[in-house]
């Protein structure tokens, strides 16, 4: 009993050493929109972001692309901001500005000097309430999408593989496996009308976040956002459909040929458990001890030994995010480039071996150590600019109500044993649970 | 009834918003405080610059040498944190992982620099991996033989994507036989590399004479001080051996290339020309015009190319300025189909500089706009740290950071018309693009002699 005492004791204490507290001031409006106030004096600037709930996950069947073409649209105008001046005022105020589109949320956020905080706030708030745009606009930005698409895409080799065709191998529900960034016929039939109705249906008060972080007094930036976002009525939002993704019974591995490549490339995901349940941190742990950087396992094994990839990168919620800004199925995801002569058996058996490993042996008290280390050193990176500030404390609002996660994310994880990790390996890191892709350059395939 | 209702209703929004019809006016701009930034030069000529910035329990160390670039330098980098006289490369990765670190060697024109970052619980064990890869870097024969055969083929990779063959491109163009042309080795001069012209880069040019320790993060100076003088400090001192450093070529005429690219569904067009070295005294004038022209959201290249004509997802223009000369650029992805009129709007926006005077509204924009961007680097470790090891690789006044404001607020619509007359010739300059020849022949031969690339 006094055993147990002391180590919490000690662990207590070796988290607390290092913690970074990061104030959380968290109320509602009356019309439902989350507040979310986290003031630092370390740099004299600001974010203001707004976190609507809908990403491409949910877009409407049919119109693969279309959460981020509507994105696009709310930088086309509303009541009392012209088309391109959001930029113009944001900018003529020292600010930087942009949005994203993601798997479970559209976010759009202004860094910018802190004694200009007011102007974003106005902005952000005009355009909740008053999406204003014309057939001319929206013709507009479907050539710039579909541009954006041929320049991310289409026009390069590999075409974004590792998480567009990824995920729509690995997934069966439509709302998991359709196109992300869209077809670019669906995102050219997209109408007015539409870009109207999910306005009216997503872009609520009572389905959105606003954080601000950085310089600012909390007193008078609460009393700016009652003054710009209090009367903005409140909506209602449908229910989310059913996104869940059901148990893969048996591993898929897919060939495909690339016209623009010249190396081969390897990616595989790795169906992971909901982030909510007890296996999720020693997945992400695991995730560090196999390919957290070049001292892990895969990188080890698979570049340097064996030296049959050129490179090694992966994660959770792969080149879209981190492991804490998603709410809904996710894949633990790798991308290889290899060497000619060999071919995607050969990486897959040495992957196979290290996991199979890990689930017999478990992985060292020193292995896990680093990790907690390595996942330590990366949580800091998160939270060194206002906007990473924001966009955890948005993705904790946004989906677990509860924004003060963010001070309780180290302690979790620190608690973590390799017990735990050396069962999670067992039962997520199989065959059975992956899918692969192998790109070949088209003149190699020949 | 209910229309009523709802005409109350609008009448009341409108006059609750009636004073919100323009956002409220920035407030006056704080002053920035720097963070205090200690240097201090060592008896072997390091020069170290200490930087407290206390945002997150982590810590940056940039240390660079004015290196020059080639192939051999681009595998010495490659290779010098794979092992050194007591460390294997294995080795030296788990102990970076346990401290949370990394160390990652990069070149450019100029330097050489290796970039590294921990938690700064661990910063003496940090400088300690640092000053081990930097000054015994091993060259340990099975790495340089694994970095040769993996170097071919990230070069043929890059070699694949439309943004590294346009600027691979370019910089051939406007720098000839200079070797700021360099932007990769060519596979078969790898493979002919050995390890004795790593050995001896390294120690004619991994040396502590002219090259600087930029120490940013959680730290306490006297301390870091002291941790870095323990590592960095018995390092000897080595003769420099001077580079030459060839005449950049005059140019004058406008070239085109036109790099083949079978199955591309875009162009990609670069229109560049040689700009002054980053000393100069028109680079914040230089920097003011860039940002008006396409270095912002509300540029003109993107109001016409992007907002208006809906030809390309994100056109843009670089001040791209190094020590000994520079680069201005725009750019443009864009369907096959309007590849022509894309060049055309590109060289009026660039002519339309040169001519016309900026507007009082692009001006104030502009400049508030290069002031917040230097008060949002103030954020990171790595974009502090950045920032100063530019005034170090480029010879910088010291005070660089606390006049920036001031210095850019003096510039006017003259002084930006003075620099764009002068720096976006592209009568002197080049294009090039990278595309599908066969599909865009008829919209890029009008614009002159072009030479095709396969």
């Amino acid at each position: 009993m006094k055993r147990i005492a002391i180590t919490i004791a000690t662990l207590l204490l070796s988290v607390a050493a290092y913690a970074v507290e990061i104030p959380v001031t968290y109320y509602r409006l009356p019309n439902g929109l989350k507040v979310v106030i986290s003031e630092s004096r370390v740099a004299p600037v600001a974010t203001v972001a707004v976190y609507y709930g809908v990403g491409f996950r949910i877009e409407p069947k049919g119109r693969t692309g279309f959460a981020h073409l509507f994105e696009h649209m709310m930088f086309q105008g509303s009541a009392n901001v012209k088309k391109v001046e959001h930029a113009k005022f944001i900018e003529a105020a020292g600010g930087q500005l942009n949005g994203s589109t993601r798997l479970d949320l559209t976010n759009y956020y202004e860094t910018l000097p802190a004694e200009s905080v007011e102007t974003a706030l106005w902005l952000e708030a005009d355009r909740m309430r008053s999406l204003d745009v014309s057939e001319d606009n929206l013709k507009n930005q479907q050539n710039v999408v579909s541009e954006e698409v041929r320049d991310a895409v289409l026009n390069q080799p590999y075409a974004l593989f590792e998480w567009l065709d990824l995920w729509q191998n690995a997934n069966t529900n439509w709302y998991n496996a359709h196109n992300f960034y869209g077809d670019l016929s669906e995102i050219s039939n997209a109408k007015l009308q539409d870009v109207r109705d999910f306005f009216r249906t997503y872009y609520a008060p009572n389905n959105a976040v606003l954080v601000v972080t950085g310089d600012v007094d909390v007193a008078a930036t609460r009393a700016q956002i009652e003054k710009y976002f209090g009367d903005i009525p409140l909506q209602s939002v449908p229910e989310r459909p059913d996104i869940s993704e059901g148990a893969q019974e048996e591993e898929k591995r897919i060939k495909q040929t690339d016209p623009l490549a010249s190396v081969p490339a390897l990616a595989f995901g790795y169906h992971l458990p909901d982030q909510e349940s007890a296996d999720f941190a020693p997945m992400v742990l695991l995730n560090l001890v196999l390919q957290g950087d070049e001292g892990s396992r895969f990188y080890q094994r698979l570049v340097k030994e064996k030296a049959i990839s050129i490179d090694w990168n992966g994660g959770i919620n792969f080149e879209l995010g981190n492991e804490f800004d998603y709410d809904g199925p996710m894949l633990l995801a790798t991308r290889t480039l290899y060497k000619p002569g060999h071919n995607a058996a050969d990486i897959l058996k040495e992957v196979d071996a290290i996991t199979k490993d890990v689930a017999e042996k478990g992985v060292t008290a020193k292995e896990l150590a680093d990790a907690k280390v390595r996942f330590r050193a990366n949580w800091y990176d998160q939270l060194e600019t206002s906007f990473g500030r924001a966009n955890l404390l948005a993705s904790f609002a946004l989906f677990h109500d509860d924004p003060a996660r963010i001070n309780k994310v180290l302690e979790m994880y620190e608690g973590v044993t390799a017990a735990q990790l050396q069962a999670a390996a067992k039962k997520y890191l199989v065959a059975q649970n992956r899918t692969s892709i192998d790109r070949v350059p088209a003149e190699v395939a020949k | 009834m209910k229309r009523i209702i709802a005409a109350l209703l609008l009448i009341a929004t409108t006059s609750l918003h009636a004073e919100q019809k323009t956002p409220p006016p920035p407030a006056a701009p704080r002053v920035t405080e720097w963070p205090k930034i200690t240097e201090r030069k060592l008896d072997n000529g390091l020069t170290v610059v200490l930087v407290p910035l206390h945002n997150v329990p982590k810590v940056t160390a940039l240390l660079t040498f004015m290196s020059g670039n080639g192939s051999v330098a681009q595998l010495a980098a490659r290779v010098a944190t794979e092992g050194t006289t007591t460390r294997t490369s294995r080795q030296l990765r788990e102990a970076l992982r346990a401290i949370g670190g990394s160390i990652g060697v990069t070149t450019d024109a100029d330097a050489t620099t290796f970039s590294s970052e921990a938690l700064s619980e661990f910063a003496p064990r940090l400088f300690e991996l640092l000053a081990d890869s930097a000054r015994h870097p091993a060259f340990p024969k099975s790495e340089v033989e694994l970095a040769k055969t993996n170097l071919a083929q990230e070069i043929a990779e890059q070699r694949s994507s439309p943004d590294f063959l346009v600027d691979e491109r370019m910089r051939k163009a406007l720098f000839g036989a200079h070797p700021y042309s360099f932007v990769t080795a060519e596979p078969d001069a790898i493979a002919k590399l050995t390890r004795e012209q790593l050995q001896a880069f390294a120690a004619t040019r991994y040396v502590p004479n002219d090259a600087h320790l930029i120490v940013v993060g959680d730290i306490d100076v006297e301390r870091s001080f002291a941790e870095v003088k323990k590592a960095f400090g018995d390092w000897a001192k080595v003769a420099r051996v001077a580079d030459a450093q060839p005449a950049f070529a005059k140019r004058d005429r406008r070239q085109i290339y036109f790099v083949d690219r079978p199955d591309s569904v875009q162009s990609t067009i670069r229109i560049a020309a040689i700009a002054p070295p980053r000393k100069s005294a028109d680079y914040l004038p230089l920097r003011i015009a860039s940002t008006i022209l396409g270095g912002s959201f509300y540029s003109r290249l993107n109001r016409n190319i992007r907002e208006a004509k809906g030809y390309s997802y994100s056109p843009y223009s670089l001040a791209q300025l190094q020590r000994r000369a520079g680069a201005v650029f725009v750019e443009a992805a864009v369907r096959n189909e309007v590849t022509g009129p894309t060049i055309l709007e590109l060289l009026y926006e660039l002519d339309r500089m040169r001519v016309d005077a900026v507007t009082d509204e692009e001006l104030t924009s502009a400049k508030r706009y290069s002031i917040g961007s230097t008060q949002v680097e103030l954020e990171t470790q790595a974009g502090l740290a950045n920032r100063i090891a530019t005034i170090y690789t480029n010879d910088l006044p010291h005070e660089f950071l606390e006049t920036f404001r001031g210095n850019v607020e003096k510039i006017t619509a003259a002084d930006v018309r003075k620099v764009a007359a002068k720096y976006f010739d592209t009568y002197r300059g080049a294009i090039v693009i990278v595309g599908d020849w066969s599909k865009v022949k008829e919209q890029v031969e009008p614009f002159g002699d072009v030479t095709v690339l396969k």
